[in-house]
């Protein structure tokens, strides 16, 4: 009986996704899964138990999207056959049609691994059904407030959901002292990661702009002597003595190194039982070096086939859609998704680190997965802007007057764009020819299309 | 002429961009060619009274609430005479909370400073929208960003304003905030300050009567920025343009 309500909510998901492609209303990533789950509510919970190997869940507030698609390149590398939601729709439905799309007619699925990134508030109702081999937490910062609260309830939220899969092995970030807490409330047995040396801009933070700094277990101020960004870095609580901890995973000898095409990191990761990898990434961010970190520990834990792990780090692309280059006419476009005060920093000294003259773009926009609440733009150091050679900076979006206050009260100039659209094309015609582009989430799509059509058409 | 701007535990109480309620005092001083100077006191660190102009008390999360708490506790009687004094104190969200007798959270009782007889008590549904007020303070409609568990029951005390969009105390009562002397209480992000730059200067005007014994006039500034990021927001908020400037 069971078996027949599988095989026709698979088919009918199979059919919706179709549907959705050939009428070109979106990439189909999440109603399938809906429809799916809908007509047979055990279906998530039965095709992840035909998962031959392990179930990987990677969650957290940034990097989620990245180290999950990194750990099923490396996978795949090993010719191992994985199932991943790789285009980041990480709520049930998303998680569902992943699974629906690696599942044959006959309703079972043909897969060695799954990977898959999992919404910190989704969490809870999925656990359960998706029975994780491997938890890799990235890090708990402050994302959307109108949407997932404040931080003490995504970490809640974080640990009632492994409290539920106490069998799962965690990857934590222990510099994060939110995530590292966690294991002493949680039974889940669990490797650290970290890193130990300063690789992120010391951006000279004001007082006020720092959060969570105050140990989870006492309450009092923690002390730091690293700082990466955010509340990362390597703490210490001079009250009970609750410390960073040595990790079990970490990296060394990190550089950057610069070549015609852009600025790139290579490190040595290491950790018991992974001996030394070499790292050689395409990757200009900081922050790409804990996602990397993160999938290869994960890896490690598992005890997954890792030959060629070297090789695909090397040929990862970091990019996604979430920070593409595109090349029209003589410009060179970067577009950047910044979707937390967090990400929109990292994203800021980004700029910084390329010193030439430069046009800049920002989509602010208030749909229900930007966040609502604008407010966040006011704990952003746009400071630093001034010292990015900007030639010009052009706000559009629903909320783009918003951003404009705030570059107000840094005395930086700007202009005001009707649509992407017009806005990209003007600058491309006549701008620097180094444009950078930084959208949140509903604008990314948009943004992506109008540039990728302007790039294979050469011309404007 | 100078006024001095504390921030209180900017470390602890600092949720979605509360630092722009204290740029924007200070900015629109400076921006008149006024003098000003932000002072940040972090938690632990003593907090000199007799110095201040214009005290901010931001918001956290309950459990950040409560470690402010173990602290400001210490000051009870000082915010006592501060705010009978006529110091000007804002205090927005998790602060507003905090002036009550007391917070009743889902799963514990925070002790407030007792500055008013106002107290919270923990909801399960939390009240996350745009709103938009019609306030005394204000010539024109007051817009922010409301996000609280706590619904505040204010007694006889004067409400901030008239809700003419969005939740406010209660999410029943049809009012926002709390208003006594100088001291305003509310849930506003926004942050409230630069959005609704009226209410700033009805502080700062506050502020400067106090500190120099008479009414000063402040030069008017040109806030367009100011009025377009509102109608963005008003013309989202359901209410349309209805509420628009006249």
């Amino acid at each position: 009986m069971s078996g027949f309500r599988r095989i026709l909510a698979v088919r009918c998901a199979k059919l919706t996704g179709w549907l959705i492609r050939k009428l070109h209303r979106g990439n189909g990533a999440s109603l399938p899964g809906y429809i799916a789950g809908f007509l047979c509510p055990e279906l998530l919970s039965s095709l992840s138990g035909m998962v031959r190997e392990k179930v990987i869940v990677t969650m957290g507030t940034n990097g989620k999207t990245t180290t999950n698609r990194l750990l099923c390149h490396a996978l795949e590398a090993q010719g191992k056959k994985v199932l991943c939601n790789r285009t980041g729709a990480n709520m049930r439905g998303g998680i569902l049609s992943a699974f629906i799309q690696a599942a044959g007619p006959d309703g079972r699925l043909d897969a060695d691994y799954a990977c898959i990134e999992v919404d910190e508030m989704e969490a809870v109702h999925i656990f359960p059904q998706l029975k994780p081999d491997c938890v890799v937490l990235t890090n708990i910062s402050r994302d959307q407030l109108d949407r997932y609260g404040e931080v003490d309830t995504i970490r809640e939220k974080i640990k009632a959901a492994l409290l539920l899969a106490s069998k799962a092995v965690l990857a934590v970030n222990c510099d994060d002292h939110l995530s590292y807490s966690l294991l002493f409330e949680c039974p889940n047995p669990a490797f650290t990661y970290g890193i130990d040396q300063e690789i992120f801009d010391a951006t000279p933070l004001k007082p006020g702009s720092r959060e969570s700094i105050f140990c989870r277990l006492c309450g009092n101020k923690l002390d730091y002597s690293l700082m990466h960004y955010g509340h990362l870095g390597i703490y210490r609580c001079p009250a009970c003595g609750f410390s960073r901890p040595r990790p079990k995973f970490t990296v060394s000898q990190i550089t950057r190194k610069a070549s015609p095409e852009g600025i790139s990191y290579s490190f040595i990761i290491e950790g018991k039982g992974l001996g030394k990898i070499c790292a050689d990434t395409s990757t200009d961010a900081p922050y790409n070096v804990y996602n990397t970190l993160s999938a290869c520990a994960a890896l490690c834990i598992l005890d997954a086939p890792r030959e060629h792990l070297e090789e695909s780090i090397r040929s990862f692309d970091y990019g996604n859609g979430r920070e593409n280059t595109f090349y029209v006419g003589n410009s060179r476009i970067r577009l950047h998704l910044a979707k937390n005060p967090v990400g929109f920093q990292q994203k800021l000294s980004l700029l910084l680190k390329d010193p030439s003259p430069k046009d800049i773009i920002f989509q602010i926009n208030d749909k229900a997965q930007d966040g609502k609440d604008v407010s966040y733009l006011w704990d952003i150091d746009f400071q630093c802007l001034a010292a990015a050679s900007p030639v010009s900076i052009t706000l559009v979006g629903s909320r783009c007057h918003d951003l404009g206050l705030r570059l107000k009260y840094e005395n930086i100039p700007c202009c005001f764009g009707d649509n992407i659209e017009e806005t990209l094309r003007s600058h491309i015609r006549q701008g620097t020819g180094n444009l950078y582009v930084i959208v949140n989430y509903s604008g990314l799509s948009d943004a992506n299309r109008v540039l990728r059509k302007l790039q294979e058409r050469r011309t404007l | 002429m100078k006024l001095t701007i504390g921030h209180i535990y900017p470390d602890l109480l600092n949720l979605y961009g509360d630092q722009g309620n204290i740029r924007c005092l200070e900015m629109r001083l400076k921006w008149r060619g006024l003098e000003a100077e932000v002072i940040p006191i972090l938690a632990g660190e003593p907090i000199d009274f007799k110095k201040m102009d214009i005290l901010l008390l931001g918001g956290g999360s309950d459990r950040e609430q409560k470690i402010a708490c173990r602290y400001l506790l210490e000051y009870k009687e000082d915010f006592r005479t501060y705010a009978g004094d006529n110091g000007v104190l804002l205090a927005v969200c998790g602060g507003y909370q905090l002036l009550g007798t007391h917070y009743r959270t889902k799963d514990g009782y925070i002790r407030g400073l007792g500055l008013l007889d106002i107290y919270t008590e923990w909801a399960p549904r939390r009240l996350v929208k745009n709103i938009i007020l019609e306030s005394p303070l204000s010539p024109c409609p007051v817009v922010g960003f409301e996000n609280h568990g706590g619904r505040t029951y204010i007694g006889n005390h004067r409400p901030f304003g008239k809700v003419l969009f969005g939740a406010g105390n209660t999410g029943k009562s049809g009012y926002e905030g709390v208003l006594y002397k100088n001291v305003l209480g509310t849930y506003l992000h926004g942050p409230l300050l630069p959005r609704n730059p009226h209410i700033c200067d009805h502080l700062l005007k506050q502020a400067l009567k106090r500190r120099y014994g008479q009414d000063i006039a402040l030069s008017p500034l040109w806030d367009q920025m100011e009025q377009l990021a509102s109608l963005d927001m008003l013309a989202r908020s359901g209410g349309g343009r209805k509420y628009a400037f006249s």
